[in-house]
């Protein structure tokens, strides 16, 4: 399957069950008007669990239709947090979702031992972009989550991501591993750790997917450039996924298709029990929207 | 190409041309009587250096004609060394030949910066050709004898060897197995690391003119069977042309093993240096130590073109 759009998104999301989304300290107008758009929109079923009043006092300044919408009253927002994290664990929620609360509380939550949501997995952000130039839907990590993740952690970071693509029915994602060069050098360890996950996953330890790196981001997303050098991908050219060598060139990455591109995005945290939201102010509405989509979109079925 | 070491050896000796072998400490019956046989055949001819008196009698006992040779006289075993390498360095002879010389002593004049045979930089090493009544064709073994743990730089240039000796052979696009316990990628066995780094530059052209595949173990190597048991993706499908070894105590029991139980015979010398080098171990057969001379002539060959 291939993914063009992200208002594809809303197609894969028809004729599955509501996913219930839990927005965890409520009284957040940006999170709280794209959950109720998603609601409205039929996607998900959405459950507020922050300061009540607070949160009808932002639909009534919003003009926020709260009809029939389940609302958890609990001021402090560490607790908030809490019941939020700990619906999602008891199966009472799908999807969380970060409201007023810190990025760093939240995770913290996540990654409570006794009540949070490890699934044994590292936590990874994981962007789905629409890029006008690009022939199809493509997917960059770590952009936000992961500073500067070893052999191992980009293991994690891939398997993670294609779990995600999985779910979104593209079988076997083709993943870059982004180099500055296509070369192997001993001198640029991101060119090292790209030959070992390609080799590791010809030989099947990471798998459900198409790794080759190092390539350097015009043999990634250009077959053009990459016959140009010579290079022998069968991913070079038609990349699903690529995987940054770290936070630095994947975050400028990620702005600069917003900024210069202007890429439509959605992105989720992958790694716990369950997808999680986490927008930030300065996303656009339709990026929030599109992530609750996506995050629906890869949630557990049953 | 060539299939055999017998046929290699026909090869060099039908060639015509003849190189100078320069022997260091050269009075032991094995490496007279070697030379002898290529001397005998035409492909080469040795400067004897050591102790006249106990090269003509080791000749006489042996029943080679030291009227063959060219003796030098040298007053010990360092000096004869310091002689044969730099009359090779110095273009004097062709190829240089360790007698009876300690490998030690002998390596050390060879890897001279000042008169040695080494380029700066350069990585030595050892390639041997290996002929086994069990492969249906010649094994090409590194490193049997010279680096104890290679790292990703020598282990690239070890491969390089393999291959420019395998091209020599009339292989042009050799098949390079990295040799491992399995064929899984392990940090607990830092050798499948560097064996995925030289997988990705093959195939980048980094390491040119091969098919290279590793970690696989010995079977999916040289067995096609083990290959479709397993079901193990890979180019080499049982048909390697070449072994590299992960270290010297893998690589050195292993072509031991082939000779001592596997009815083997080997042709080897050391690769890296700006002239061929020959070295072997002393208790190999008479039939290794003349094919070990006859691939020294081969691959002088090369290095005469260039």
């Amino acid at each position: 399957m291939v993914l063009k759009h992200l208002s594809e998104l809303k197609e894969l999301l028809v004729d599955k069950p509501t996913r219930r989304l839990v927005l965890a300290a409520a009284q957040d107008h940006n999170s709280l008007t794209s959950a109720l758009q998603a609601a409205h929109d039929g996607f998900i079923e959405p459950i507020l669990v922050g300061d009540k009043e607070a949160v009808q006092n932002l639909a009534v300044q919003y003009n926020l239709d709260l009809s029939g919408v389940r609302i958890i009253h609990e001021p402090d927002t560490d607790m908030a947090v809490e019941i939020a994290v700990k619906m999602v664990r008891s199966n009472q929620a799908d999807i969380l979702m970060k409201g007023q609360v810190g990025t760093s509380s939240l995770l913290k939550a996540v990654l409570n031992k006794e009540w949070g949501l490890r699934s044994g997995s590292l936590l990874s952000h994981f962007a789905l972009f629409e890029v006008e130039a690009y022939h199809k839907l493509i997917a960059v990590t770590d952009v936000a989550m992961n500073i500067a993740p070893n052999l191992q952690d980009k293991i994690s970071i891939v398997n993670n991501s294609v779990e995600c693509l999985n779910k979104l029915g593209i079988d076997m994602p083709k993943v870059a591993v982004l180099g500055a060069v296509e070369m192997v050098s001993e001198t640029m360890q991101a060119t090292l750790d790209a030959a070992l996950l390609s080799k590791m996953n010809q030989r099947d330890q990471i798998k459900h997917c198409l790794i080759d790196g190092p390539l350097a981001f015009d043999n990634a997303i250009s077959l053009e450039s990459a016959t140009h050098k010579g290079i022998r991908s069968e991913v070079a050219g038609d990349t699903d996924l690529l995987l940054m060598p770290d936070i630095e060139v994947g975050n400028v990455l990620y702005k600069s298709l917003v900024f210069f591109a202007h890429a439509g995005v959605a992105a989720v945290i992958l790694g716990a029990t369950a997808p999680i939201v986490l927008t930030s102010r300065s996303d656009s509405d339709q990026a929030k929207y599109y992530s609750i989509l996506l995050a629906a979109a890869i949630s557990k079925t049953e | 190409m060539i299939t055999s070491l017998r046929q290699m050896a026909d090869t060099v000796r039908s060639s015509g041309r003849s190189h100078t072998i320069a022997v260091a400490w050269a009075q032991d019956p094995n490496t007279v009587g070697s030379l002898y046989r290529a001397v005998s055949e035409g492909f080469a001819e040795a400067i004897m250096i050591g102790r006249r008196e106990q090269i003509i009698r080791t000749c006489l006992e042996t029943g080679a004609d030291p009227e063959r040779f060219t003796i030098i006289e040298a007053g010990n075993e360092k000096t004869a060394a310091e002689l044969a390498v730099s009359m090779t360095a110095s273009g004097e002879t062709d190829i240089v030949m360790k007698g009876l010389v300690g490998t030690d002593k002998f390596l050390r004049v060879v890897m001279d910066k000042d008169h040695g045979l080494l380029p700066p930089k350069a990585v030595m090493s050892y390639v041997c050709a290996i002929e086994i009544p069990a492969y249906h064709k010649l094994l090409f073994v590194t490193d049997t004898a010279v680096i104890p743990f290679p790292d990703l730089d020598q282990k690239v240039a070890m491969a390089g060897y393999a291959i420019a000796m395998a091209g020599k052979f009339g292989i042009p696009k050799p098949s390079v197995a990295l040799i491992g316990a399995s064929e899984k990628v392990s940090r607990h066995f830092p050798s499948t690391l560097d064996y995925s780094v030289m997988c990705k530059m093959a195939q980048r052209g980094q390491i040119p003119s091969c098919v290279m595949d590793g970690p696989v173990d010995l079977f999916l190597a040289c067995d096609p069977n083990s290959v479709r048991i397993k079901g193990v993706d890979t180019p080499l499908a049982g048909d390697a042309d070449i072994l590299l070894f992960p270290s010297l105590e893998a690589c050195n029991p292993f072509y031991k093993g082939l000779m001592l139980f596997g009815g083997g015979e080997l042709a080897g010398m050391i690769c890296g240096t700006s002239k061929p080098v020959v070295l072997m171990s002393r208790s190999e057969s008479e039939l290794s130590k003349y094919y070990c001379v006859a691939l020294a002539c081969l691959m002088a060959a090369t290095k005469d073109k260039n």
